[in-house]
């Protein structure tokens, strides 16, 4: 019973804080439009982040305690778990270093893209990183089939947003004059998005390597794979939270 | 108690005799500019500094090693001392003071050594690979060598047409990269004549070695002297290949390419006009106009058997149209 | 198949391959350029080069590990050119652009291969393997067994000593070919005026350079394959240490482990290819918009660093899980071994920092590739942006590279005078404490780089903050040593002498924090000198410490103490000499990276005892070679507590055994209570491996 309650709580709460950052989106799109404060558009982007990174990631098993010897999956889970938040930490210094060249480049500007189109990946990024979470809930509490389904959503949703980014924004962005040559915001604008979706790229293929699995039982019992590839998942995530702004949002257009 | 004296003495002693040698050995260049004198009172501290931390470590380090060695035949280990606390507070917050010290004269010492002086004398520098151009806006003088009158603040406003560069004469010790896109400034003020040379401290690629131009600083009459000079010579120059000739010589091409069929970096200029050319893909092309006009805008275009493609292609925007005629009208008088 | 794989069979393909493999590409190079192609040209040279060096591995070992490896790279290189010359060809893209970069492909072509020949190299050595088993779904054993004997050492092994081992070999082999590349190019350097390095391309034409286009790729690939050897060679001391100072089987993940040490390979093979493909010209750092410019070589070059900052990032991940996760129990933090302390702050800046690097350099190939104008000022680029993405890694580095042997001082110090180490919290603190100011000091390299005038001034402060902790940890060494029954053998020479050597680096160092001065040492062989000092009194010294030190515990016999400090006693006064000699000159006006020098500053002298020295220097290491080979066969036996020290991997016999204590201990006490009659650091029981 009480296994029962924890999983529909887990999910409700996903489902809230997906609403959350719906909302926050819209603001911050809103923002944009209007009165546009780099300040407020950075404070909003942290505040997503802050959500995805404790609710979605669940930072804070981090610090979980361990039962059983060190040979005990539990204790090897807590291993990995490690080893995967260091790797994103340096990871994120790539990031970080791509938008300290934007910010050095452009400063309170930003290239000359389709809003609707910007909006519109931004949303199926989003919405993937739900059902991920869902899908990731679902095996921990044994629901094999339901995990397939959600993770077949992300998956698709995943791939349109590669799609929305690398085959009809970027060749969109060329005919409007933004090339890779042509300006420190053309630079700026195919460094970041193919960095990131390079990313999304890979977690595409880690997501179809743990659906396979789980087709096959491996994760009924051992399910840190899944948790694993879902905290990638929600880290692509987060560094478009920042990236959308950045190339988006903040500042007027840039020659 | 007796080791620490023993040690202290010593301590200080080393420190003395190293910070005299050091100081008689006369490791600085002459002092030329105003900024020198600056400097070098900064390095004259710091080898005080540094030879009394040398010899702070090393002294009781070595004393220990003759000192407390272990005696033949003993087994035993040392007395067990963990450490001591105020002992570690003192020697992390005295330095710390010692450097939150230096951090003000280090300020003051910059900020006088990059002092602005008003009406100082602009000289605009062009860094190029591999050659330096100096030109005096307020008399229309451009020159390969800098002339300083002694005494006179200069302030050098730098540019740079390709890679980055760097200002320096170590007499004058300050430096200042010439970053490409942007201008960069330099404030030096001559003290001393002489003649000493300006060396490109920044890699600039294959000759780098071989970036440097004089620099000579005289009194204000010979100066003036000079100035008037250059601007005869200047005016003399009236035929295509004359000026052609003064353009060779002001954008450093002699560096790689000889006039009297000397082997070089690049090919020879001797008896190349109208030429036969033998190129690396095996072909052969006539040293017309057009080949030369071209080979000086775009020199990877067509590259000369048995030479590397290291030219700049960045004469086109060096040079006017009319520039490189001239140059080419001079090529053509080599034979 | 040769019937026996031998070093003998070895050379002789060797030999026998390097010949055919000049021949073919004498025949391809022929055959592509239409004219007689130079003998000692890029293709001949490159395919000789690969032909010989993988028929050396496969007379010594098979067509497996290493030798696979190697051919799959070059196979993969081949095919990822080809493919993009293909795709190019469809394109419509012919002619002379094709060829533009020459040698044989365009410069995307040899970018796009270099990578497959990376994927191509890891996929060929089998490092992968398992990994792909397990996205398939399959399970694998948790170790896997090596066999006994030499061979494991060139394949794939999971055991951290085999990759500490693996790790350290090939860090000495990069440091022969950089000291070999200092050799050729400080002989230049004795005398003023170019006397073999000719600027005459009818005297000197290797690789389609002139002798000062040869200097400068010598000088930026000595510099590059420097810094990968020393990443190397800190990663095989940690690997091979860390785990069994904290009483871990293994480290906690064996097979990213392997992965780190042999993706420094292909990347090793990337930095020489760089010398063939035209080499570059722009030092190790790699400014823009010179490195915009460089010839194809240069390319390799960032795709090398590239690589191998993959491994020092992998590899420090490692040792933070590692240290974090599986000590033993009763090991708190302030119960570690000192080392470890050194290992963790190591690794906290390779972890994070390193990726600026990899960007910086792939950004300035995008610029070379796509024209995007990063660093370009003409397209609204900024090239000083480049310095402070580089610097912000490549500063840092250097206490990546000095932190683990100052560690290696303080673990060994204690040892060597029977004294515990004088403040231990203060030492463990002052490594993390320069770790994170090195992380805000970069721009010190950047004081006459034209960055914003206001700048200098927090970065001076910055920089000189850093000789707090470092003058720490040099007082707390003095304390140790004062007082103590002090002994000399071979690694406690090393120790002296790395302190020494680096206490030159430490107070030349502050010279250069002060604005104004730097603005006359910047760029010089003042700087070079400085640097060369903070290195080998902070790696090489340290590290040749670390082998005498633990040589007895890998192999059970001990290295000739004789020759040992015969090395030591050349190479130091050598060492001293040749700096002294860089700082002098430098001073006076000799500035860096320079083929030649003005005879008129008469440094001739100098220079020539300078390489006089260098000489010297190469002699001493070649000792080392020396004795360190024949020891492993024939040193003296050493199977017990050798140094007689408290650490725990020298409470058991030597060498150690395969999966490191067969009994688990447990931390009783403090890790250096010489002099302390009665107490322990560790205790051996069963009982010890319930650490949770």
């Amino acid at each position: 019973m009480i296994h029962k309650q924890e999983k529909s709580s887990m999910l409700s709460q996903g489902v809230f804080i997906f609403i959350y950052l719906a909302v926050l989106t819209v603001i911050e799109f809103g923002i944009a439009l209007t009165f546009n404060s780099a300040v407020l558009l950075v404070a909003i982007a942290l505040v997503k982040a802050v959500l995805v990174v404790y609710y979605y990631m669940h930072i804070y098993k981090l610090n979980a305690e361990h039962e059983g010897d060190e040979n005990s999956y539990e204790y090897k889970s807590g291993t990995n778990r490690i080893g995967l938040w260091l790797f994103l930490v340096s990871d994120s210094f790539v990031f970080g270093g791509m938008m300290v060249m934007r910010i050095n480049l452009l400063g309170l500007s930003h290239p000359h893209l389709n809003q609707t189109l910007g909006l519109l990946v931004t949303g199926v990024l989003l919405v993937s990183s739900f059902f991920m979470n869902r899908g990731e809930t679902l095996i921990e509490n044994g629901d094999r089939k339901g995990f397939i389904t959600n993770t077949l959503v992300t998956f698709v949703l995943g791939l349109a947003f590669l799609i929305g980014v690398v085959f009809i924004e970027w060749p969109n962005a060329a005919r409007e004059g933004i090339t890779p040559g042509s300006g420190p915001a053309g630079a700026a604008f195919y460094m970041m998005t193919g960095m990131h979706a390079f990313h999304v790229f890979t977690g595409l293929i880690f997501l179809l390597v743990v659906l396979n699995n789980a087709r096959k039982g491996l994760y009924d019992e051992k399910h840190y794979p899944v948790e694993a590839v879902a905290v990638y998942w929600h880290f692509v995530d987060v560094v478009w939270i920042f990236f959308y702004p950045a190339l988006y949002l903040i500042g007027t257009i840039a020659k | 108690m007796r080791h620490f004296v023993i040690v202290g003495i010593l301590v200080v002693a080393v420190a003395f005799l190293a910070n005299a040698g050091l100081v008689s050995a006369h490791l600085m260049p002459v002092e030329a500019s105003a900024q020198a004198t600056e400097i070098d009172w900064m390095w004259n501290l710091m080898l005080a500094a540094m030879s009394f931390l040398f010899a702070l470590i090393t002294v009781p380090m070595f004393y220990s090693l003759v000192v407390f060695r272990r005696k033949k035949g003993d087994t035993t280990d040392a007395e067990h001392i963990e450490g001591n606390t105020p002992l570690e507070i003192t020697w992390t917050v005295i330095p710390l003071f010692v450097v939150v010290i230096f951090a003000y004269l280090g300020a003051g010492n910059l900020a006088r050594t990059i002092r602005n002086v008003p009406d100082a004398m602009v000289v605009k520098v062009v860094g190029s690979q591999w050659n330096w151009k100096f030109v005096y806006p307020d008399y229309g003088v451009t020159s390969q060598e800098l002339y300083l009158p002694k005494g006179k603040a200069v302030l050098l406003k730098m540019e740079s047409m390709d890679v980055i560069h760097s200002f320096w004469v170590p007499e004058f010790r300050v430096k200042q990269d010439l970053v490409p896109g942007r201008v960069t400034e330099l404030r030096i003020t001559p003290i001393l004549d002489g003649s000493y040379k300006v060396r490109c401290a920044e890699l600039c690629g294959t000759s780098h070695y071989k970036m440097e131009q004089p620099v000579i600083v005289t009194d204000n009459a010979e100066f003036t002297a000079w100035i008037t000079d250059q601007q005869a010579k200047a005016a003399a120059l009236v035929t295509p290949e004359s000026k052609g000739e003064a353009l060779v010589a002001g954008n450093g091409c002699a560096a790689c390419h000889s006039i009297n069929g000397a082997a070089g970096i690049g090919p020879t200029w001797f008896g190349l006009g109208g030429a036969q050319v033998e190129l690396e893909d095996g072909t052969t092309v006539t040293a017309d106009d057009a080949y030369l006009i071209e080979s000086i805008k775009n020199p990877k275009a067509k590259i000369v058997k048995g030479f590397a493609p290291v030219m700049p292609n960045t004469y086109a925007e060096i040079l006017t149209d009319e520039e490189i005629a001239n140059i080419v009208a001079y090529i053509k008088t080599l034979k | 198949m040769m019937k026996k794989n031998t070093v003998g069979s070895g050379l002789l393909l060797l030999l026998i391959a390097g010949v055919v493999g000049w021949g073919v590409g004498f025949g391809l190079d022929l055959l592509i350029s239409g004219s007689t192609p130079n003998l000692a040209g890029s293709v001949p040279s490159a395919f000789a080069l690969l032909f010989a060096v993988t028929a050396f591995f496969f007379g010594l070992y098979g067509y497996r590990g290493i030798t696979r490896g190697l051919v799959w790279q070059v196979a993969g290189t081949l095919l990822g050119g080809l493919f993009v010359t293909g795709i190019r060809l469809l394109m419509g893209m012919k002619g002379n652009e094709l060829l533009e970069g020459k040698f044989f492909f365009s410069e995307p072509a040899w970018v796009f291969g270099a990578i497959v020949g990376v994927i191509s190299f890891l996929a060929g050595v089998g490092v992968m393997d398992d990994w792909m088993k397990w996205a398939r779904g399959i399970d694998t054993d948790e170790h896997h067994e090596d066999k006994p004997g030499w061979e494991k050492y060139f394949g794939v092994s999971l055991d951290h000593k085999v990759i500490g081992i693996q790790y350290t070999v090939t860090a000495f082999v990069l440091i022969s070919v950089g000291g070999l590349f200092a050799l050729i190019f400080r002989t230049e350097l004795a005398q003023s005026g170019l006397q073999f390095l000719s600027a005459d391309p009818t005297k000197f034409n290797v690789f389609n350079q002139t002798g000062p286009q040869f200097y400068n790729t010598l000088m930026s690939l000595h510099g590059m394959i420097m810094i990968v050897s020393i990443l190397l060679g800190i990663s095989g001391i940690i690997n091979y240490v860390v785990p069994l100072l904290v009483g871990a089987q293994d480290m906690a993940f064996p097979r990213m482990n392997a992965f780190a040490f042999w993706i420094a390979v292909p990347a090793a093979v990337l930095l020489l290819m760089s010398m063939v493909l035209g080499g570059f010209d722009t030092g190790w750092t790699g400014y823009p918009p010179l490195s915009s410019r460089a010839p194809v070589g240069v390319q390799m070059f960032f795709w090398g660093v590239f690589t191998a900052g993959w491994s020092s990032i992998l590899g420090a991940l490692n040792v933070i899980a590692t240290v974090i996760r599986m000590r033993a129990k009763g090991m708190n933090a302030m119960r570690m071994p000192i080392f470890v302390w050194a290992a963790i702050a190591t690794s906290i800046i390779a972890l994070t920092a390193t990726q600026l690097i990899g960007l910086s350099f792939q950004m300035v190939s995008f610029q070379r590739l796509f024209g995007m104008g990063f660093f370009d000022p003409a397209k609204g680029g900024n090239p000083v942006l480049f310095q402070h993405l580089f610097w912000f890694y490549s500063h840092p580095a250097v206490y990546v590279f000095v932190l683990p042997g100052l560690g290696v001082i303080s673990e060994l110090l204690p040892v060597f005078v029977r004294k515990p180490l004088f403040g231990y919290r203060w030492i463990a603190m002052s490594s993390l404490g320069i770790a994170l100011v090195g992380f805000v000091v970069w721009a010190h390299h950047m004081f006459t780089s034209g960055m914003n005038e206001y700048l200098r001034v927090p970065f001076m402060y910055s920089t000189m903050l850093v000789a707090v902790p470092t003058g720490v940890k040099f007082f707390s060494w003095v304390a140790t040593i004062w007082g103590g029954k002090i002994t000399t053998p071979t690694p406690m020479l090393f120790v002296l002498g790395a302190i020494v050597v680096f206490l030159l680096g430490g107070v030349s160092g502050p010279p250069n924090a002060m604005v104004a001065l730097d603005l006359h040492l910047h760029d010089t062989y003042w700087i070079v000198g400085h640097f060369h000092d903070t290195i080998f009194g902070g790696f090489i010294f340290p590290f040749f410490a670390a082998v005498y030190y633990w040589f007895p515990k890998a192999t059970g016999r001990r290295m000739n103490e004789f020759w040992g400090k015969f090395h030591f006693w050349l190479m130091t006064p050598a060492f001293l000499t040749l700096t002294f000699g860089m700082m002098f000159i430098g001073l006076r006006g000799m500035r860096r990276r320079i083929a030649d020098y003005d005879p008129a500053l008469g440094f001739d002298s100098t220079h020539l005892i300078m390489t006089i020295c260098a000489f010297l220097i190469a002699l001493s290491v070649l000792i080392f070679f020396i004795n360190l080979v024949y020891s492993i066969k024939h040193g003296e036996k050493a199977e017990g507590n050798v140094w007689n020290s408290r650490s725990p991997e020298w409470q058991v016999p030597s060498p150690m055994p395969a999966h490191n204590y067969e009994v688990p201990f447990e931390v009783v006490g403090e890790p250096y209570d010489y002099g302390l009659a009665g107490s322990k650091y560790v205790e051996f029981s069963a009982a010890a491996g319930k650490k949770h």
